[in-house]
């Protein structure tokens, strides 16, 4: 059995949001366990709780009951905050300071020596590739700017567990290459990371396992592969020199562009289509396999959780 | 203490990047114009007229800090979210507001101190002498913005920025009344509205006892139990609204 | 710029016809507005309370106000409320010793009803004492107030009594009280004497003493030449002629002795007159 860093236990949360509103149950004993120097992905539907469990371990949220600790350590101690490195959703930062001035805030705040400060500021700037931008207002910064500095400043404490709110969503494809770049790297080191996502394909390629939670509550957990069907269900073909409703076949969804036509079809038909554009003399471009893929997962959890 | 430390000095710092300091100026430039304005409407002494005016506008000005910047940069700190990556660092709840406290207080006592210092040339300028005892009563003024500056935390952590302002400005008026409805309670029947009153006198800082305005205009002796005790009366009060916030602060969720 | 160039001009000529209307307001005759609008004064103890602790800055702008206000000239409403505006102000800052000082010079600006306006001042005066019983200054402004403005003596003295029995009052209060009082009648030459002696012991430096030195050498002057000018007399009607020295009235045994005056020189004896002189008033200027 592997060590765990964090461990969540039935939490659960109600908000009460004014005298006339109904109050929102958030979690509905959510339980999660996270293992020691894993990259564990938390996925779900928006309103399923993930922003609110990531609140409540790092305090900013206070829970109705259940129980968290962090490397077996009560989650607001001192000690277990000090083992954390956050970013949240969006990065809120101060406006009217510099990269490397706000740095140097959080370094203070994370209680580094002050004679290493500056050093400890520099490598985490380079790490984050904003070396050559820290020291112009964050008035100044992009999105993506403001994102490297916010995960800066998870990174700066040297935490032993990394939890990432939504740590690629609006980034362009090449921060969120040099963010997967950098999750693989501090997992390399040991770190143990915990970050909730939308974006699919990042969960799919790096994480150890994922945990899927609705309504409040962990719908599953496991390895990426565990959770995906193994069976290919439906292919995708494009060609040209056809239209593709001269098509005999019964087809799942077709298609036609400008210059090439695209149809899925269930598994079974793969030949029959294929027969049928060899007879026509149709050009076949590509026959693509279709997984089930998380976002299907998510798709027909969601729907069973507003069924319910 | 380091980490309150840290967050007091960056408050200071946020708030001084904020051109509070030109409230400072805006205060000399009032000061030294209306000095002279009154230099040429007046008749007699005209440095007891700069006096009451600069006193007066230090305490209206550093209010305004206390009302609309302390309210103002906590509710910032809150609802723009960068408290979070505050508290999700080793920084206990209470530590932040108070370190936030201490940076506002700074901040209004380093407007404090260069009000000051011009009202003093002035005066001497004026041909008034230098006047020491104009510090005690800034000094004065210092320790009743500190208790404001108090209330203007626990608000904003209890309400939105516009509210908060409200009622500080709210505890800085009535506590500059209350002596006086604690004494018009003395002339009414017993009732529920006496002891509403009456109670409303306990709950609400009497402000009046850090002014020694009149004391210090008129050369008139100040007794030293009135200041030592004036000091005691602020400082309970500064740390019961305090641990008020901290408390309400400290069950807060943040979203 | 020149695309900017109609905002500009719409905003300058809205300001102008703001400014216009204005000029044309302040031409249309109201009905007494200065007057009724004194009426809504509002009283001190509002204003103390809406100051929020900063009733002498109050003070000072009612003072200011005040100062302009019945500066202008307005032919019969000059003085409307005159006493009342004062009491405003020395109720808001009972210690603004300027304010009792121009309010009752105000006050004493000539005016059909001088007598209404000297009780004001009289009344601004004994509040100002009331208010601030060890300011002498307030009471020597009183003093001289109504001794020179309305010749009231008796006032005079009065503010005067109660300015010297300030401690720290300059000495020469001493003196002019002590000048009233004989002036007055209301002081025998020795009660004058007396007095002066007194205010002699408490001189604080050689020019109040000796004024006070003169002082007495006159009153001591006079009350002896009450006492040897009937003397002198008697010997002129005995044999004739003027005594040429007081040696002729010791032989006589009319005196004593040779009479000496207050610096313990002899009086002169005018022949013309065949009265006590004293000789040194010229000697003291």
């Amino acid at each position: 059995m592997p060590e765990i860093e964090l461990r969540i236990v039935s939490l659960r949360k109600t908000f009460h949001p004014g005298l006339f509103e109904r109050p929102v149950e958030v979690l509905r004993g959510l339980d999660l366990e996270v293992f020691k120097g894993e990259i564990f992905g938390f996925l779900g539907p928006n309103g399923a709780g993930k922003t609110t469990t990531i609140k409540a371990v790092t305090g900013l949220v206070i829970p109705d009951s259940g129980e968290i600790t962090i490397g077996g350590l009560p989650h607001d101690a001192m000690a277990a905050k000090r083992r954390i490195g956050f970013m949240a959703e969006n990065p809120y930062l101060y406006q009217h300071l510099s990269g490397r001035e706000y740095l140097r805030f959080s370094a203070d705040l994370l209680e580094v020596a002050p004679s290493e400060i500056d050093d400890r500021v520099a490598a985490v700037l380079d790490q984050v590739s904003m070396g050559g931008r820290g020291d112009q207002t964050m008035r100044t910064y992009s999105k993506g700017m403001l994102q490297r500095i916010a995960l800066a400043q998870a990174l700066l404490g040297s935490p032993q567990l990394l939890i990432l709110d939504e740590p690629m969503s609006g980034l362009d494809p090449i921060g969120r290459r040099d963010v997967r770049d950098l999750i693989l790297e501090q997992h390399e080191r040991g770190v143990t990371v915990f970050f909730s996502s939308h974006i699919i394909p990042d969960v799919e390629t790096i994480c150890d396992r994922v945990a899927t939670v609705i309504g409040g509550r962990v719908h599953g957990v496991g390895a990426v592969r565990d959770l995906l069907a193994r069976e290919v269900e439906s292919y995708e073909i494009t060609f040209t020199g056809l239209d593709p409703s001269a098509l005999r076949t019964p087809v799942e969804s077709a298609h036609r562009g400008s210059d090439a036509a695209w149809v899925r079809v269930a598994a079974d038909r793969r030949d029959d289509v294929i027969r049928e554009l060899a007879e026509a003399g149709a050009r076949m471009m590509s026959l693509t396999p279709v997984r089930s893929t998380l976002e299907d997962l998510l798709m027909s959890l969601y729907e069973e959780g507003g069924a319910s | 203490m380091r980490a309150i430390r840290v967050i007091a000095l960056s408050t200071l710092r946020e708030a001084l990047r904020d051109k509070i300091l030109y409230l400072f100026l805006g205060f000399a430039v009032l000061l030294l114009a209306s000095s002279k304005l009154f230099g040429i409407l007046t008749v007699g002494d005209q440095t007891k007229i700069i006096k009451d005016m600069g006193l007066a506008g230090i305490q209206l000005f550093l209010m305004l800090i206390a009302v609309m910047m302390s309210v103002l940069l906590i509710s910032r700190e809150i609802d723009s979210r960068t408290v979070y990556y505050i508290l999700a660092k080793p920084v206990r709840r209470w530590q932040f507001l108070v370190g936030k406290y201490v940076g506002l207080l700074a901040t209004v006592l380093v407007n404090l101190v260069l009000m000051s210092a011009i009202l003093v040339v002035l005066v001497w300028l004026y041909g008034g002498g230098v006047d020491p005892r104009l510090l005690i009563a800034t000094a004065m003024i210092g320790v009743e913005m500190a208790v404001l500056v108090a209330f203007a935390t626990l608000f904003s952590v209890l309400t939105k920025p516009i509210l908060g302002s409200i009622f500080t400005l709210s505890v800085f008026v009535v506590g500059h009344v209350s002596q006086d409805l604690w004494l018009l309670t003395r002339h009414l029947p017993e009732s529920v509205g006496r002891t509403v009153v009456s109670a409303l006198y306990y709950v609400v800082p009497n402000l009046e006892r850090f002014n020694l305005k009149t004391e210090v205009v008129h050369g008139l002796p100040i007794p030293p139990e009135a200041i030592v005790w004036a000091l005691v009366y602020g400082i309970f009060f500064t740390i019961l609204v305090l641990t008020l916030a901290c408390l309400r602060f400290g069950t807060r969720d943040l979203q | 710029m020149t695309r900017n160039l109609p905002t500009v001009l719409a905003v300058v000529l809205l300001l102008i016809g703001a400014v216009v209307s204005e000029n044309a307001l302040q031409e249309v005759p109201r009905e007494d507005p200065l007057g009724r609008r004194l009426l809504y004064l509002p009283s001190a103890e509002m204003l103390r309370l809406g100051s929020l602790g900063n009733p002498g800055l109050v003070a000072d702008l009612v003072y200011l106000w005040s100062i302009q206000y019945y500066s202008q000239y307005r032919p019969y409403e000059r003085f409307l409320y005159l006493e009342t505006v004062y009491n405003l102000i020395t109720d808001l800052d009972p210690l603004y010793h300027d304010a009792y000082r121009v309010g009752a010079l105000i006050m004493q600006l000539p005016t059909t009803d001088e007598a209404i306006h000297k009780a004001a001042v009289i009344r601004l005066f004994d509040k100002a004492l009331r208010n601030m019983p060890d300011n002498h200054e307030i009471a020597e402004a009183a003093g001289w107030d109504l001794f020179i403005r309305y010749r009231d003596r008796a006032e005079g003295i009065r503010f005067f009594e109660a300015a010297t029995a300030i401690p720290g009052a300059p000495h020469r209060l001493h003196r002019f009280l002590t000048r009233w009082r004989e002036e007055e009648g209301a002081w025998s030459v020795d009660d004058a004497i007396d007095y002066w002696r007194e205010v002699r012991e408490e001189a604080r430096d050689e020019f109040d003493r000796l004024v006070c030195d003169r002082q007495i050498y006159r009153l001591v002057a006079s009350r002896d030449g009450e006492l040897l000018d009937p003397l002198l007399s008697r010997w002129q009607a005995v044999n004739g002629r003027c005594p040429a020295s007081w040696r002729e009235l010791v032989d006589a045994g009319l005196l004593g002795e040779t009479p000496l005056d207050y610096f313990g020189q002899p009086y002169r004896i005018e022949p013309e007159t065949c009265s006590a002189e004293a000789l040194d008033a010229v000697r003291l200027e």
